[in-house]
């Protein structure tokens, strides 16, 4: 289990240093940093980013979860992606449906 | 597919030239001169994806006054369908607003079949061109007139940016200037501009016309209002670089419009505009915030900037079927601060 959850965190790390930040290894992209807040996305750059996210680990993203509670650091999207991954529902579907 | 091309793909050998430049002397076609230098001042850009080679080729293009007209030339050996990718990447364009020309009926085909929304043009036709739809823009500003210097000094941020420790730091030293203001009469071709150009950041995809605008300015503000987002950084001038039309009826404030040019991403422009336009209204004493949203198959990033920057879907579309999302007041959207407000 927890090799898993570190997965998820690498691989959406991967991606941010890859697309996203500039190529300077010494630059520490911490899991809770705020991706908007820094500069580090925008709203372009989270609509490529949420593709990547569905193709990676073949969840469907509905609009209506792109919200700050889910998609504002490495480990809040990490924690979506884990639950959706195991109801198989969006989160927002889950809550209005109590 | 997009109606207006916003940037024509030439081969050079018997397509921009007359001859084969490996094989000897080769003189650029009649008339093709004009109209490079006429799309240009339509704001269309130009770049190259032809096979041959690269410093005999621009050597040619220098010595004929046309280098400082192409961005991104892609001369090489590739196949030209992965030139064009390239190309659509770096200037940040669908593949729907690009051209390509060529006199080798093989390569158009290829083209046709390997990315099909590119529109392909004999060269046999290129003095027609000029007369197509696909390269007249209905408004021609002030800012259409420079895109092309725009896309060279976007190319120099691009270049200087990966020397900086992290994003923050590069985009702090960018010395972003946003100024808003109310819509002015020289405006108006550019706002028209971007209302037909601009789709990715454009909240509703309605289109008003010039007499509209103009009818606008000359009855006063009334309770609508219109204004205009002008952009500057150590690199350059934007320009007018996003519109937002409101409608103010007490209680209500309400964003009816907004778009934001595409080549300004990745800044935090659209943050930065939005919050301002939220906090102006919250400053005039609205108590209802709301911005509208109609899905128009290719603006799912405002939708996207809205939710991200705190508005919330109400989940109760008006008469007209647009999405409606309200501001809360308790938790404004904050503007970037590597953008400075002037």
């Amino acid at each position: 289990m927890k090799k898993n959850n570190y997965t998820i965190e690498a691989k959406l790390s991967e991606y941010i240093r890859n697309e996203c930040l500039p190529k300077n290894k010494e630059y520490k992209l911490e899991y809770d940093k705020n991706l908007f807040d820094d500069g580090i996305i925008d709203s372009a750059g989270l609509i490529t980013f949420i593709t990547y996210i569905e193709n990676e680990f073949n969840i469907v993203i509905p609009d209506e979860d792109l919200l700050p509670e889910y998609f504002t650091s490495l480990s809040v999207i990490a924690g979506y992606i884990r639950a959706h991954q195991k109801t198989g529902k969006n989160i927002t579907t889950k809550i209005a449906n109590g | 597919m997009a109606e207006i091309k916003k940037c024509i793909v030439w081969d050079l050998d018997n397509t921009l030239w007359d001859g084969v430049c490996l094989e000897g002397k080769v003189k650029i076609k009649k008339g093709v001169h004009d109209i490079i230098a006429e799309m240009d001042r339509r704001g269309i850009l130009h770049s190259i994806a032809s096979r041959g080679d690269e410093e005999l080729s621009l050597k040619i293009l220098k010595e004929n006054k046309l280098t400082d007209f192409f961005l991104v030339p892609q001369i090489n050996w590739l196949p030209k369908s992965q030139s064009i990718l390239k190309i659509s990447k770096e200037l940040e364009l669908s593949l729907d607003a690009i051209a390509f020309i060529d006199d080798d009926e093989f390569e158009r085909e290829q083209i046709s079949y390997m990315l099909d929304d590119v529109l392909t043009i004999d060269a046999g036709r290129i003095n027609e061109i000029s007369d197509w739809k696909e390269f007249n823009p209905v408004n021609i500003s002030k800012e259409t007139k420079e895109r092309r210097y725009f896309y060279q000094a976007e190319m120099k941020r691009k270049e200087t940016r990966h020397s900086y420790k992290s994003r923050e730091d590069f985009l702090l030293s960018c010395n972003l200037q946003l100024n808003i203001r109310q819509l002015l009469e020289e405006d108006i071709p550019r706002v028209l501009e971007l209302m037909s150009r601009t789709h990715q950041l454009n909240s509703t995809g309605i289109i008003i016309n010039g007499d509209e605008l103009t009818n606008h300015l000359n009855n006063g503000q009334g309770k609508s209002e219109i204004l205009v987002a002008e952009l500057t950084d150590k690199f350059g001038w934007y320009g007018v670089i996003g519109t937002a039309m409101i409608v103010k009826e007490k209680p209500v404030w309400k964003l009816k419009y907004l778009s934001i040019s595409c080549r300004v991403m990745g800044r935090g422009i659209e943050r930065a505009f939005l919050a301002y336009l939220v906090k102006y209204a919250f400053n005039d004493g609205f108590e209802i915030i709301e911005a509208e949203f109609r899905d128009t198959g290719r603006n799912r990033m405002m939708r996207v900037l809205y939710q991200m920057a705190g508005l919330i879907n109400n989940n109760k579309p008006d008469i007209y079927g647009n999405s409606v999302y309200s501001a809360d007041t308790n938790n404004l959207p904050q503007t970037p601060k590597w953008i400075k407000m002037l």
